[in-house]
């Protein structure tokens, strides 16, 4: 596309042309668990392939980026055993970059993907990371994302789960230096017989750290989510901040939402919080709706958009909020279970 | 336009509508009054398609049409409008995107393209101030922190953006100071003409200083029990419902 400065990766297949880029967004991509190249941008920042399989992303200290990095990791029929692999960011001292990380599937094999995303926010360095997971039927994947954050260290996640067999999303952060912040958020659409699987272990090691969790689900069929929330707040971290809340909509009456939410405070002077609700769309704002010319199925719509935008406006950077936000919209009308496999146009 | 005949309506086996009589012409504006429990709202959620409400008997001819057969948003595209005693609030959706949406399906309905995005912000700004609403509203959840006064505003907001053959307001006026009240009626009077109609339910006579009803209806335990013209309401306001009631 012309008219931004939207860089492609060398050798970048057709098909991963990024039908909607995002203004200064540099992209790489990820095949099977391989960088296929090497990607320098802005200053410093780097993608490297890791030693085996994954990749090495690092924000040199300092340095405030003005383009973001778009990862796309991709499983097609190049290799469809079982893999398992790390990558590693590290987010330098006072830095600030934010970027995003996608993950799909391109051929109908049953995949299996464990992978592991250790995340690094060094002293004073912010780092906006966006998840966007949309796989097909027959996908596998369970990504952990183990993050330190030191001293005035500030990470946000947001995660948007489209679609997918099964996915386990595991958080677990260490907040460990003074003032250091830690904000997850997801929004996860479920149906048929998809499983979605978030378990967050927040654990505040020291004092006056502030870290805030929010997850909503919309489940139909028979789909199932669980939601296993763990804040622990050390012996000695006073002052903490903790925040957690756990949101399902349940569409169909077969659909299951667990939740655990779990507080764990060995110190005096906190402030904690969790909630966790499951429930049905409210009848009475459909029949508002209806009654005002609006049909029955796009009123369901309006409604569970709405819940899924608490999550979506979270999303700082406009353009990458809408496109999100139309894919959810799209993926609530029905719209990707047509398709065979999962090249859904969403890169 | 609307021709309510022998209309009984229950909720879970207990009948509150026992019998309803009513013929409404195009530019008539008709009251329906009477004490709390009567029956009034549960007679304007079956004419909007409530289906908690079941009818029992009767029936309800709108534009020649059998009204009861429709589904709620069916009677909405042929132009029947409820004003809520009490609007819903719904958080994360916006009035712009909620009216747009409204809008555009009954456009739909009469096979018209999507408004334009200019032709529906001069709509707004239009009716908004047909209203008085301050424009800061459009981008807020639909209800959502509204005051009372403002989400009754809000309905006639909606009312005016979706201009409705027969609107029915359900107790418009309750809960509302006496400037909201007169902005209120204002804009129902704005909205008048000689193809429409509306039915005006409420409590009090006050708000019939405002809108002047061609037929006052007062309606007892289901059922109409008197109807004359507006001096009914003055009367009503003057000697309560018993002597209705009790003759």
């Amino acid at each position: 596309m012309s008219g931004t400065n939207y860089k492609y990766a060398p050798s970048l297949p057709e098909e991963f042309k990024c039908r909607v880029p995002l203004p200064g967004t540099v992209q790489a991509l990820v095949n099977n668990g391989i960088l296929r190249d090497q990607v320098e941008f802005d200053a410093g920042i780097k993608i490297v392939p890791g030693k085996d399989l994954g990749f090495v992303y690092n924000v040199p200290a300092n340095c405030i980026a003005k383009e973001s990095l778009q990862v796309i990791s991709f499983r097609d029929s190049g290799n469809t055993s079982d893999i398992s692999y790390q990558n590693s960011l590290v987010f330098g001292k006072d830095s600030e970059s934010s970027m995003l990380l996608c993950t799909h599937t391109l051929s109908m094999d049953q995949f299996n993907t464990d992978e592991i995303v250790n995340i690094d926010i060094e002293e004073g360095a912010t780092a906006d990371i966006v998840v966007m997971q949309n796989e097909h039927n027959s996908s596998r994947h369970k990504v952990t994302f183990r993050v330190k954050v030191a001293r005035k260290g500030n990470v946000r996640i947001n995660v948007v789960t489209l679609h997918g067999a099964q996915l386990d999303n595991f958080f677990e952060v260490d907040l460990k230096g003074k003032e250091a912040k830690c904000e997850l958020n997801g929004v996860y659409l479920v149906d048929g017989t998809q499983k979605i699987n978030t378990e967050v272990r927040m654990n505040h090691l020291v004092p006056d750290c502030w870290s805030s969790q929010l997850f909503k689900g919309i489940l139909d069929d028979k789909s199932v989510a669980s939601f296993t929330g763990r804040i622990l707040v050390a012996k000695d971290a006073q002052k903490t901040e903790a925040y957690q809340a756990n949101h399902n909509l349940l569409v169909s009456s077969a659909a299951k939402a667990y939740a655990q939410p779990q507080l764990e405070i060995y110190a005096d002077d906190v402030k904690c919080s969790h909630g966790a609700t499951s429930g049905r769309l409210d009848e009475n704002a459909l029949f508002y709706m209806r009654s005002r010319g609006i049909g029955a199925s796009e009123a369901k719509l309006l409604q569970q958009l709405a819940f899924a935008y608490d999550v979506l406006e979270k999303i700082d950077n406009d353009k990458l909020r809408q496109r999100l936000y139309d894919l959810v919209e799209s993926r609530l009308r029905g719209e990707f279970s047509h398709c065979d496999n999962c090249s859904m146009n969403c890169c | 336009m609307l021709e309510i005949k022998g209309l009984h309506a229950s909720i879970g086996g207990k009948e509150i509508l026992k019998g309803i009589d009513i013929s409404v012409k195009e530019g008539e504006v008709h009251a329906i009054m009477g004490p709390n429990g009567s029956g009034k709202s549960t007679l304007s959620a079956v004419l909007a398609g409530r289906d908690t409400f079941d009818v029992t008997e009767g029936d309800v001819k709108y534009k020649g049409i059998d009204l009861l057969e429709l589904e709620p948003e069916e009677r909405a595209r042929q132009g029947l409008f409820l004003g809520f005693q009490y609007p819903v609030e719904i958080p994360g959706v916006s009035n712009v995107n909620f009216m747009k949406t409204a809008i555009n399906e009954q456009r739909k309905f009469r096979g018209l393209p999507p408004i334009s995005a200019a032709e529906f912000l001069k709509l707004m700004r239009e009716k908004m101030a047909v209203v008085e609403m301050d424009s800061s509203f459009s981008g807020r959840g639909v209800n959502v922190g509204f005051s009372g006064g403002e989400k009754k505003r809000n309905e006639i907001f909606q009312m005016a953006m979706l201009d409705p053959a027969l609107a029915i307001l359900d107790e418009t006026d309750s809960g509302l100071d006496i400037d909201a009240l007169r902005i209120v009626a204002a804009g129902v009077n704005k909205l008048k003409r000689a193809d429409n109609a509306f039915i005006v339910i409420t409590h009090y006579q006050r708000l019939l200083d405002y809108i002047i009803p061609d037929v006052v209806h007062v309606l007892y335990d289901g059922r109409i029990i008197k109807t004359a013209g507006k001096e009914l309401a003055l009367e009503v306001e003057e000697r309560g419902y018993d002597w209705l009631i009790k003759g």
